[in-house]
């Protein structure tokens, strides 16, 4: 049997994640994401390769969906209803409950922007009643063959990791993770499982991140210089996730330096967002956990709503706008106003996609930028890259691949050349075979399958009670090629034979049986079939 | 109650026929109630049993009930575990219950291999799972066996019996060492399989045997020894990046234990970005090899990975493991500190307290180097929220050496940030000025200017004079001029500002000195011109400036322990009650801290590493003279017995280094080795007299100690007084035979060598032997670790003179006998001890006066008397001065010098400081 694995998005990119696996005849797609660099047809993952007659009910058993993220989440709507596929989709609470607003809320920007309108409110509101919410680590079964599980990924609030499970085959399908913890938000969370394949996202497949409290020291330090000398600082973020991290960090190094100078949240989602984090406590990390009762880390102390009219006004402020990236909206109107002084900081959380003017801030040192055709921004304000980044670096990713040891690994979500170093790195270090499929190609892996197999009762007898043997065998260890002088010493190793004394007999048009050694004479002089 | 008793009695009874059938359980429920109620009579409970035994076969409620008789009725529980006995003998689960109960008070129970071997490979798997995780401790099944059987299951299909064996191994290497490598190094390498074993119970279990057994393996090969440690370490890195909470914390517990590690290995574990492949110096053999780079990566970030993580269980893991890794690499240290330093601003108070702890043990062995760099985070601690991380700051503080004037000065300020934030830390501030003052004399001098403005200003306006700042900034004057430190340039008006602070500052001196010399000091010194402000002699009554450097004249422990701590009373209440009991628990801790450190600190004795050894020796005593103490508590005794030992053990390094081929010929201080000699020779029989209650091997150690001194002795002294030193080596050797045939010790090897040294050196000559086999000798001894467990009490004495001083002198008439009113104290002092006065002038005479305890009826804990000292010699003189103080005669030798007429036999120890009695002749006019 293998795994049939279809890339329909965030093939050797990011943007649009969508990967469908076929096992055994089940269908699983994982992610619905739409491309936020494109406004064509490329925006959506192309779905007619799932099925050519789009047929989308009789062939995928269920739709899982990581988290909210627009790359993640954002064609569901348009697949549901646009689409017609009326099968399952999995999620996980926080994620149901943050889904309609994300997706409302592009829905809006759109509309602003007056492009063709793909999906209306009232289709996200019968996108949502498919959606059926899981807890983590609760095992569902999708059907009478398929099981999936979600575990803990970090990331966002309500991230997870999907595991799924077709008769013997077994895989799990990142989204995308943090392996370490940060203000908010724990790190990724497995069990030790036997995987035949293991897809992860790899944004930072070539970064190795230092200790994170270096990078918090350097931000709170150039905050705090900019807004020592009069100066403004623009954060702009997506509502979730980034914004409530760094708020926390700076709420809390606020109160400990007694600063007075006022930090805002651009009115619209981000305040919204504040009270559901408050909601969702459990999915955040230990500490806030522990605390929440005493006083709820998402409460900021000195956090106040930010209006149109202060973008002018004098003194120092921070600043919290969205969206991220500075793609648009409010952040750019933002961006405008306060780029072309040198007092002012810019900080870019994470990553940024090709095209926007974030992305273009970060690569070198622009003194103009042009928003269209007829607007030119002067930047002589300070821009400080953040290397806060909700995503794992190449070692988290090694380390999560070396823990969890599967038969394959695949990438997606990531840039191409990085990728395959990281390919070239996990096939020599740990020995996996590593795949980096481009969007719409289709990779097989082999898979294993158990055969059930009967067995005698003098095999179960002998296998419930221990047999083990000590072997006396001369190691050839390659761990100690360098030693010098040393002396093969035999080494001893330990030997249960219990499975060993077992014989697999396999008869013609009868279920495999296995029986005890012993048996096995007993039943050739009945049975010449025996193999 | 008895009623009840009565109606409940018969039913046992009253089926006696019918006990060949199973007992019901309502009848057993009824049994249990009787069981367990204490007033059930005796003859109830054996007729219970008596009942249960004869039923035909033993269930697991029997067992059960004859469990609860054996807990409940010690009188019966013999007969109640040996009717246990026959079900062991079958390999089932009730066999298991039965063995539980047999061996529950932990105690060992003999039980045969073939029992062992049949329950382990028996069908019930909770009971292989019970006999694998406990066999080794509760039966005493040979190791060989056990190691085996452990080993076979640890490729059990049932993940309980791979931890339980694990487990079992564990427990096992506690035991003891084994001989067999190959047979450690299987176990070794099975328990490194298991790190990767699908359920995290037996990986928390394979982490524990890869951190024991592994370095159980490195210890076995000194030639592999850096190999397998960087192995283990690299083995436990790994294991930092686990899934589970429980492994990743366990993984940091076993780095705990590393004693060596490669500093490239070390450094790496700081990086998660895999490096230095050209730098390593061949730790590992040749140039950059595959294994360093596959080592390399295992070990790659682990510590940051740890301080990052999400629970604070792995971090404060983390920060206790880098105590140890600390020590071994300066590098290592100085880069561990950066990251130590964010922990200071982490969200959990019990990581932030660790991290602190761990400076404070960076501080203790010097390896604390605060730059500038780290002064925010780390004076940031002391405004801290929490009152254990600000304490824990300053503890620091109390020892550390800064090296720049701005550091000091930016302590200064954040410490009287603290006392204005937090008015409740007084009494600890204080006396962290007072240290800060006496570690860095030279700043404080730097700034006394605008102390002095400061303090000027304050006593003019009386602005300030509420406020805590002043005698803050006061005591900083005044402990910076105390042990003769030169400081001229302090204003003597100063001291009398301090003056009138006294009540407040006195205990920030506690340590030194106690309120009354504190105020003689101040007086001196504000009255001198600044000339001669150095050297000033306090001789005057009772009082003394006790001295830290150099003890050749008080032959008695420092007073730090001895003199009276008088706290005032609203202080006291100040303290939270349970601050008090566990004071006496953290001086124990803290003893036994010290003690092991001493023990770790002898191999670089014996390798010459004088001034290092030095060096940690004097942090720990300024460590110990920080200790808290409550008056009360028998916390005094064990910091008097670790001061003792510890002055000790700095003169056996002193002693130590004429011992090395380097400075054996350096004829520098054959006088000085003699004196160092001398006190070493004191000092041990101090510690042997001037402590009761030591175990017999305790007694041994101390034993083993007084040995070692006098083989040095007669190794490097020259024959003045070799033959006397060798009858008291003789006389100490015997007893030390005594106590090892009654006990059941064995000896070290230094003492069996001497042993065969003393019996040839009788035979042939009956006088001493080469000072070369002496030296042989001494090479094989080793310090042996002392583990105080609150046993042992210090012998002591307090002496004074009542109803005079130098003012008002005792009148004498010459000629005529005077007597010396003395008020005595003694503590811990049995009715078999010989104890004596002493008196002595300064012309030489010496007297002594015998003291009849049995005339002193009161308890051997504490007894307070007062006596009256009849002295004879009264000369022409007009004025006498007369020392007198308590010695106890040494009971264990009795070999002495001179045999004076009238005096002691043997050696005195003194018991006290001694006091000067002032005499003046009675005018006729």
């Amino acid at each position: 049997m293998a795994i049939e694995t279809l890339v329909l998005g965030a093939g050797q990119e990011v943007g649009k994640s969508c990967v469908v696996v076929t096992i055994n005849n089940k269908r699983i797609m994982f992610d619905c994401g739409m491309h936020m660099g494109h406004l064509d047809r490329h925006r959506y993952p192309n779905f007619a390769l799932i099925s050519p007659n789009r047929d989308f009910n009789s062939t995928l058993s269920c739709i899982i969906i990581t988290h909210f993220h627009l790359d993640h989440v954002g064609a569901l709507a348009y697949f549901t209803e646009v689409c017609g596929y009326s099968g399952p989709v999995y999620m996980t609470y926080p994620t149901k409950a943050l889904t309609p607003l994300m997706l409302e809320d592009y829905r809006r920007m759109m509309d602003r922007q007056g492009e063709e309108e793909l999906f209306t409110s009232g289709h996200i509101a019968e996108c949502m009643k498919k959606v059926i919410a899981v807890d983590l680590r609760q095992t569902v079964q999708v059907d009478e063959d398929l099981q999936i599980r979600a575990y803990y990924a970090g990331h966002v609030i309500g991230a997870a990791m999907f595991y799924a499970k077709v008769g013997d085959t077994e895989m799990v399908y990142t989204g995308d993770y943090n392996m370490t913890p940060d203000r908010h938000l724990g790190a990724a969370q497995i069990d030790r499982l036997r995987l035949d394949l293991l897809i992860t996202e790899s944004t930072y497949a070539t970064t190795i991140r230092d200790s994170k409290y270096a990078r918090e020291r350097e931000f709170l330090q150039a905050v705090h210089k900019c807004v020592s000398n009069g100066g403004k600082v623009l954060i702009p973020t997506f509502a979730l996730g980034r914004a409530q991290e760094l708020c926390i960090l700076l709420d809390d190094y606020w109160e400990r330096m007694n600063l007075k100078v006022p930090i805002y949240f651009s009115a619209g989602l981000t305040l919204q967002a504040n009270m559901y984090y408050k909601m969702l406590i459990s999915w955040t990390s230990q500490k806030i956990k522990d605390t929440y009762s005493k006083h709820n880390a998402f409460d900021f102390k000195n956090v106040d709503k930010f209006e149109r009219s202060m973008i002018h006004a004098p003194g120092p402020c921070v600043l919290f706008a969205t969206p991220g990236m500075i793609v648009g909206g409010f952040s750019l109107e933002v961006f405008k106003h306060w780029a072309p002084s040198e007092n002012n900081l810019v900080t870019l959380p994470g990553y940024c996609v090709a095209g926007t003017v974030g992305h273009k801030l970060m690569s070198g040192k622009p003194t103009k930028i042009d928003l269209d055709p007829n607007t030119q921004v002067d930047v002589r304000c300070q821009v400080h890259q953040l290397a806060f980044s909700p995503h794992t670096d190449s070692k988290g990713i090694m380390d999560l691949v070396k823990f969890l040891s599967p038969k394959n690994v695949m990438l997606v979500h990531g840039e191409k050349p990085k990728m395959m170093s990281l390919k070239e790195k996990i096939h020599s270090e740990l020995g996996i075979q590593c795949y980096v499929p481009a969007n719409d190609e289709t990779v097989c892996i082999p898979s294993t399958q158990y055969v059930k197999a009967e067995a005698s009762d003098t095999f179960i007898q002998s296998c419930l009670n221990p047999n083990f043997k000590f072997q006396k065998c001369t190691s050839v260890d390659i761990c100690n090629s360098t030693m010098i002088g040393r002396n093969l010493i035999p080494e001893l190793k330990i030997e249960d034979e219990r499975a060993v004394e077992g014989v697999l007999v396999m008869e013609k048009g009868k279920q495999a049986k296995v029986i005890h050694q012993d048996e096995l004479l007993l039943m050739l002089g009945e049975n010449k079939h025996g193999v | 109650m008895d009623s009840q008793i009565e109606t409940l009695e018969p039913e046992p009874e009253s089926e006696p026929n019918q006990i060949k059938q199973t007992l019901s359980l309502h009848t057993l429920s009824s049994m249990r109630a009787l069981i367990i109620n204490p007033s059930t009579p005796k003859s109830t409970v054996s007729l219970i049993l008596e009942t249960l035994t004869r039923s035909s076969q033993l269930t697991h409620h029997t067992v059960n009930l004859l469990t609860d008789i054996a807990t409940h009725h010690p009188s019966l529980s013999q007969l109640a575990l040996d009717s246990l006995l026959p079900v062991t003998e079958s390999p089932t689960r009730l066999a298991v219950e039965a063995l539980a109960a047999l061996s529950e008070p932990p105690r060992r129970v003999q039980i045969d291999d073939r029992v062992f071997v049949s329950v382990c490979f028996g069908a019930s798997v909770s009971a292989r799972e019970w006999m694998v995780l406990n066999a080794g401790y509760r039966f005493g099944v040979r190791p060989g066996l056990l190691v085996a059987v452990l080993l076979g299951f640890t490729k059990d299909p049932y993940p309980n019996v791979r931890a339980g064996s694990l487990e079992g191994l564990v427990r096992l290497s506690e035991r003891g060492e084994f001989h067999d490598v190959s047979l450690v190094e299987a176990c070794y390498r099975r328990a490194v399989q298991l790190l990767r074993d699908m359920e995290d119970c037996v990986r928390l279990c394979a982490v524990r045997v890869v951190a024991s057994w592994g370095l159980m393996l490195a210890a076995s090969n000194s030639d592999m020894k850096a190999y397998w440690s960087n192995e283990v370490f690299a083995k436990l890195c790994c294991m930092a990046r686990d899934m589970s909470m429980k492994v990743r914390v366990e993984a940091f517990c076993g780095l705990r234990k590393m004693e060596m590690v490669s500093e490239d290995f070390l450094l790496q574990s700081l990086s998660k970005r895999v490096s230095g492949f050209g730098k390593q110096k061949g730790t590992l053999g040749q140039g950059k090899s595959e294994q360093f780079i596959m080592l390399a990566t295992r070990v790659a970030g682990a510590i940051v990975h740890g301080l990052e993580d999400e629970f604070f269980e792995v971090r404060k893991s983390v920060c206790q493991s880098l105590c140890t890794l600390t020590s071994l690499s300066v590098e290592f240290g100085r880069l561990a500190l950066d990251l130590l330093m964010d922990m200071l601003n982490d969200g959990s108070i019990v990581v932030r307290v660790q991290a602190l702890e761990t400076m404070h043990h960076m501080a203790i062995k010097g390896r604390l180097k605060l730059h500038e760099k780290h002064l925010y985070s780390f004076l940031c601690a002391l405004v801290d929220k929490s009152w254990d991380v600000r304490c824990a700051e300053r503890k620091i503080l109390k020892l550390v050496k800064l090296n720049d004037l701005a550091l000091f000065k930016s302590s200064i300020d954040k410490l009287l940030e603290n006392l204005d934030s937090y008015p409740q830390d007084e009494a600890d501030v204080f006396s962290t000025f007072s240290h800060l003052g006496r570690n860095h004399k030279k700043f404080v001098c730097l700034i006394i200017n605008e102390i002095f403005v400061q303090v000027e200003a304050a006593f003019e306006g009386n602005v300030e004079f509420i406020s805590a700042r002043i005698p803050a900034l006061l005591i900083l004057t005044v402990s910076a001029s105390l042990l003769n430190a030169d400081v001229g340039s302090i204003p003597p008006v100063m001291f009398s500002y301090a003056v009138t602070f006294l009540s407040r500052i006195y205990n920030a001196f506690s340590d030194v000195m106690d309120r009354d010399a504190l105020l003689a000091f101040l007086c001196e010194k504000s009255r001198c011109t600044g000339d001669s402000a150095t050297n000033v002699n306090l001789g005057q009554g009772e009082q003394q400036l006790p001295l830290f450097e150099g003890d050749a004249r008080n032959e008695v422990i420092d007073s730090e322990i001895d003199c009276h701590i008088t706290r005032e009373l609203e202080e006291v209440a100040n303290y939270p009650i349970e601050q008090h009991q566990s004071v006496y628990n953290e001086v124990i801790n803290f003893t036994n801290y010290v003690l092991a450190k001493l023990l770790d600190m002898w191999p670089w004795i014996q390798s010459g590493y004088t001034n290092e050894v030095l060096r940690s020796l004097r942090c720990l005593k300024e460590e110990l003279a920080t200790m808290k103490f409550d008056s009360l508590g028998s916390s005094d005794d064990a910091l008097a017995f670790t001061s003792l030992y510890l002055r000790i053990i700095k003169l056996l390094a002193e002693v130590w280094e004429h011992l090395l081929p380097a400075k054996r010929w350096c004829s520098q201080g054959m006088g000085e080795l003699e004196s160092k000699l001398g006190k070493l020779d004191r000092r041990v029989k101090e510690l042997k007299s001037r402590f009761i209650g030591f175990s017999a091997e305790e007694e041994l150690i101390v034993l083993e100690l007084m040995l070692l001194a006098y083989a040095l002795r007669l190794c490097k002294v020259e024959n003045c007084c070799l033959n006397l030193t060798f009858k008291r080596l003789t006389a100490v050797y015997a007893l030390v035979e005594s106590i090892l045939k009654e006990s059941s010790a064995s000896p070290s090897n230094f003492t069996v060598e001497l042993g065969k040294l003393l019996h040839e050196s009788s035979i042939c000559t009956g006088a001493s032997s080469s000072p070369l086999q002496f030296d042989a000798c001494l090479k094989l001894f080793s310090l042996k670790q002392f583990v105080f467990c609150g046993g042992i009490k210090h012998i002591k004495a307090v002496l004074s003179i009542l109803n005079t001083d130098s003012e008002h002198p005792l009148p004498f008439v010459s000629g005529l006998p005077v007597g010396i009113p003395c008020e005595i104290t003694l503590h811990n002092i049995s009715s078999e001890s010989r104890l004596w006065l002493r008196m002595s002038m300064d012309d030489g005479f010496m007297g002594f006066v015998f003291l009849d305890l049995n005339c002193f009826k009161n308890s051997e804990a504490v007894r307070n008397f007062t006596f009256v000292v009849p002295f004879y010699k009264t000369s022409k003189a007009n004025f006498l001065t007369l020392k007198v103080c308590i010695g106890l005669e040494c009971s264990f030798e009795n070999v002495s010098p001179i045999r004076r007429f009238g005096g002691p036999k043997r050696d005195l120890v003194l018991l006290c400081k001694e006091k000067q009695v002032y005499l003046s002749k009675v005018n006729k006019d």
